[in-house]
């Protein structure tokens, strides 16, 4: 019998040289002075011995609990004060600066595009996608833009192969879901797209887009005017001013090019509105007729609006960005701002 | 298009301030981008669209003005007296490609003076950024700013035979143009020729030999119309653009012709003198057909959403010159005038009401059906990764499609077919369309360490290009790049799995790719057998003063077995038992075949094997490690017993032994 009690007193001495943690010694504790402990199962031989012998076993029993609880506590208190700092008598500075976690940010590209599917998801638009390399005929011929029409000259295009062509702008999105979808139809498309231009603080051969569509009975083009309005008021603010001047675009009749107030300014002329006082920042119009028939919808009985809006100059305009080289190169000390 | 104010000014009454002016040509689609004052005038810069190419003279543009503020319109008379011979007598002109020169007209001045414009001319064209050459150009030049029909002028006496054919290019010809380009011409470009070569390339320029010099005493006078796509072609084929190719280009006014001619002539004949050849050639294939078009006035209030008085509408299209036939009822009936080819049906006549009209009076309605939008699994698993890394300090990056065929850029880790190429790059550095995401993350640390910032951790989310049958597949990779070391970034990637409801079932095995890689410290990924992605430290070619791990994941494959769904699981009500154990095996034993090993077992109520510690060192022979985990017990329904746990772990231990050959390690 003194023989196990030694035994698990040794069990105890070599197992402590193991513990390094709290949890370790709370779990020490459970092992020899819990319910089904080392302790507890001694207890369990009292009523299995002479009657004679279990007062003197008893009492060693307990000479081993107080002993054992005396180490465990001792860890317990050893480990929870390096866990919590003891209080000194030292001048607490509470002016010393917090140990900021570091955070990373979403790209400020990525940022505005949620902004705009954030607005316009208000609205019951759902977000779409196509492809970036196309088809010629999605980015051209479907979208009423003929081979050798003049305005082709506004859509110098990267081509792959003769038919084959990195998307030019996202209304190539638009005819793909209206191939695969009967109105009515509300969607917006954020993407990529390429144009061979050469880099400089205002091109890039690369850049963002997001397209917009609806089409159903009986929409008009101030509806339009009114979805426009809705979104501009809830991404730029309830006091910037919503201009229309008509404009011309293959796949809208009538188009529009949409200014803002230059939230600059005010409105009242400053260098980044060119001294208008207004900053174009989307394209939209009407769905021209020879779009919807080459996706064979019935352009009698419905009508409907698209928009596109560039994403880098949206971003350029409400961040005061001069140079869309810095959203590609990802220098950190650039997109820590945003 | 450059106008000045005083030359609008000509041909249409209007009282507004040059200012003034701007805003109202801008709210009819004429955008103003500049005015300049010039001497006593000022110069507007008006950016036209590709479909008017009626604005590309002033006098286009006067009408517009007339449209939108009202004031009349007064186009200059061209009266002129020619002498008794017939022109016939100096040219025999033919056109042997009426369909790509519908018409085609000369008139002939002889006994000419060459010399110096009249001022007010060059002072007007030197406003609008034209400079002038002699009497003769600028007239020609003159006149195709005024009406937007271009003009050239011929010396007579250098066109052999006193032929003109307007025909397709003989192969092996060539042409030194005016402003001494030499170029080869092909079959399908359309010329002017004489009797013997080609003395102008149609539409776009005129040749160096027959153009009129300070000698010149004859002039024939071409005033035509070609075919816009044939002149397109060509220009752009031989690298030429002109004044004149813009405008042809974008079709020109076919019942113009004649009138610039005529304009020209009697300029020619006021400020160079000389006497005009009896009568013109004109030569025309056909009538003009003018447009009949009916417009609904019901079909204008459904695509506006307004509705304007039929009287309003029908001022604004006489207006513009639209010739109404007939105005009863809900129908107008209308004639389309010659130099507004844009437009041929009744949407382009609601786009010309509604210009006029304004869009700015058009009501901002919001009256469109409610309709609720969810977002789709792309976006919520697209959402969920940018928070997921973002909170963990990596930043998001955005880098080109197009890249360059270094080595490093040609990695492609999802098939063994190269990239796609783009055939017409601006420059050799994007050339290429992506196969990885990780070549443009590397360059990115590489920027940020040149300008600073030594450690990054970044990711992007965007499509690679891998070759397919018609299109490109387009795969969409999440990657990442952290200065991190293997299992830290291994553990944010099983994280992320989690974070998606994916089960960590993923299979990880040795992979290799020098160009990214660390040898034998790179795996690929593979879930139900279809490859997930692949993660290892950075090569240390790629010279990074840091411990750089990459990785990159398919991201349509996370989509797809993404699962959001979540059931509530009761929370244990008894307390775990836990064991820790360190068993030494051989090196080549991995974790996942001594965790698979353990799981098979089944043992009873073991709920979670943790591996903590790997260990090699004095205490444990050469060629094996020690491998310390804990395994947790737990019951649902009671506290467990320590014999049971005994029992489990003793199952455990016996198959590690006899599976793995694996021994337990004495304390």
């Amino acid at each position: 019998m003194l023989d196990t009690l030694e035994e698990i007193k040794r069990n105890l001495q070599e197992e402590t040289k193991g513990i390094s943690t709290l949890k370790g010694a709370e779990q020490l504790k459970i092992k020899y002075l819990g319910r089904n402990g080392g302790v507890n199962d001694l207890m369990k031989l009292i009523p299995t011995l002479p009657v004679e012998k279990r007062a003197a076993f008893g009492q060693q029993i307990n000479a081993l609990k107080i002993e054992i609880t005396d180490i465990i506590e001792g860890l317990i208190k050893k480990f929870s004060s390096e866990a919590i700092p003891k209080v000194t008598s030292e001048i607490f500075d509470v002016t010393l600066p917090g140990k900021r976690p570091s955070l990373g940010k979403r790209h400020p590209l990525t940022q505005t595009i949620d902004d705009i599917k954030e607005a316009f998801a208000r609205l019951g638009f759902d977000v779409a996608y196509g492809p970036e390399v196309e088809l010629e005929y999605y980015n051209f011929e479907a979208l009423n833009i003929p081979s050798d029409h003049p305005s082709r000259t506004d859509f110098d295009t990267f081509y792959i192969k003769d038919d084959i062509l990195l998307r030019s702008q996202t209304s190539t999105v638009q005819i793909r879901i209206m191939e695969k979808q009967k109105p009515p139809i509300r969607i917006i498309a954020p993407g990529r797209v390429y144009r061979p231009d050469t880099v400089d603080a205002r091109h890039s051969f690369m850049f963002h887009q997001v397209e917009g569509l609806l089409v159903d009975e009986g929409v008009s083009f101030a509806d339009l005017k009114g979805v426009l309005n809705q979104f501009i008021k809830t991404y730029f603010g309830q006091n910037i001013q919503m201009r229309f001047r008509p404009s011309f675009f293959p796949f809208t009749e009538p188009s529009a090019e949409v200014d803002i107030s230059c939230s600059l300014c005010g409105g009242k002329g400053c260098n980044v509105c060119s001294y208008s006082g207004w900053v174009e920042i989307l394209g939209a119009g009407m769905v021209d007729p020879n779009v919807l028939k080459a996706v064979h919808y019935d352009g009698e009985k419905y009508t409907g609006f698209a928009f596109g809006m560039g994403v880098e100059r949206i971003t350029m305009l409400k961040y005061g960005i001069c140079d869309i080289r810095l959203f590609y190169e990802n220098d950190i000390r650039f997109l820590s701002q945003f | 298009m450059k106008i000045t104010y005083n030359w609008l000014k000509e041909y249409v009454y209007f009282s507004l301030s040059p200012q003034e002016l701007a805003d109202r040509l801008t709210s009819v689609g004429l955008v103003v981008a500049d005015i300049k004052p010039v001497e006593d005038d000022f110069c507007l810069d008006i950016e036209v669209t590709s479909n008017r190419p009626d604005c590309l003279g002033i006098t286009g543009i006067a009408r517009e003005v007339a449209a939108a503020v009202g004031g009349s319109l007064h186009f200059p008379e061209t009266p002129f007296v020619t002498a008794n011979t017939e022109i016939s007598k100096f040219i025999d002109i033919a056109v042997e490609e009426p369909i790509l020169c519908p018409r085609y007209t000369a008139r002939v001045i002889r006994q000419i003076t060459v010399g110096p414009s009249p001022e007010w001319i060059q002072k007007r064209l030197k406003c609008i950024g034209l400079r002038p050459v002699n009497n003769i150009v600028d007239i020609t030049n003159y006149v195709m700013m005024e009406t937007g029909q271009p003009l050239h002028a011929f010396d007579l006496d250098k066109l052999t035979e006193q032929k003109i054919i307007v025909r397709k290019a003989r192969s092996g010809e060539e042409i030194v143009v005016i402003n001494g380009a030499r170029r080869a011409l092909f079959h399908d470009m359309l010329v002017i020729a004489d009797g013997r070569r080609p003395v102008a390339v149609a539409g776009i320029m005129g040749g160096k030999e027959t153009e009129v010099s300070e000698s010149t005493r004859n002039i024939l006078l071409e005033c035509a119309q070609f075919e816009p796509r044939q002149v397109r072609r060509t220009s752009r084929a031989l690298g030429i653009a002109s004044d004149s190719s813009y405008r042809f280009e974008r079709g020109t006014d076919p019942e113009g012709v004649d009138r610039a001619s005529q304009r020209a002539v009697k300029l020619v004949k006021d400020y160079a003198g000389g006497e005009i050849a009896d009568g013109a050639i004109d030569i025309r294939t056909g009538r003009h057909e003018t447009k009949k078009i009916t417009l609904r006035m019901e079909r204008l209030h459904k695509v506006l959403g307004v509705e304007i008085k039929r009287d309003v509408v029908i001022d604004i299209l006489k207006k513009l010159q639209f010739n109404i036939l007939n105005d009863i009822g809900n129908f107008i009936d209308l004639e389309v005038p010659s130099f507004r080819g844009d437009v041929y049906r009744e949407i382009d006549l609601i786009e010309e009401v509604a210009r006029i009209y304004g869009y700015n009076n058009i009501p901002t309605k919001t009256s469109i059906t409610v309709r609720g939008s969810a977002k789709n699994k792309y976006e919520i698993v697209e959402d969920t990764i940018r928070q997921f890394l973002t909170g963990l300090g990596f930043y998001e990056v955005k880098t080109f499609s197009i890249v360059d065929i270094s080595p490093l850029q040609s990695v492609n880790l999802w098939s063994d077919r190269v990239g796609i190429d783009i055939a017409n790059p601006l420059r050799q550095e994007e050339s290429r369309l992506r196969t990885s995401l990780l070549p443009s993350l590397i360059n990115t640390k590489r920027y940020n360490v040149a300008h600073g910032t030594e450690q990054v951790k970044i990711f992007e989310i965007a499509n690679i290009y891998l070759a397919g049958n018609k299109l490109p597949q387009e795969k969409t990779c999440l990657s990442i790049l952290a200065d991190t070391d293997f299992l830290t970034l291994k553990g944010i990637v099983e994280s992320l799995l989690l974070n998606l409801g994916i089960p960590l079932k993923q299979e990880w095995t040795g992979f290799n790719e020098s160009r990214l890689f660390m040898d034998k410290r790179a795996a690929s990924i593979q879930m139900d057998n279809t490859a997930l992605g692949y993660l290892g430290e950075a090569s240390r070619e790629l010279g990074f003063k840091t411990l750089s791990c990459l990785a990159e994941i398919d991201l349509n494959l996370l989509i797809e077995k993404s699962n959001f769904a979540k059931k509530y699981q009761n929370i244990p009500q008894h307390p775990p038992v836990f064991r820790d154990l360190a068993i030494i095996v051989d090196e080549e034993v991995t974790w996942s075949s001594i965790e698979k090993c353990i799981t098979e077992t089944k043992a009873a109520f073991l709920k979670e094997t943790n591996f903590f510690d790997v260990y090699r060192g004095k205490q444990i022979p050469a060629g094996k490690k020690s491998i310390a985990f804990n395994l947790c017990f737990q019951a649902p329904d009671r506290t467990l017993k320590s014999e049971e746990v005994d029992s489990a772990q003793q199952i455990i231990l016996d198959t590690l032994h006899k599976t793995l050959g694996a021994e337990l390690r004495k304390a």
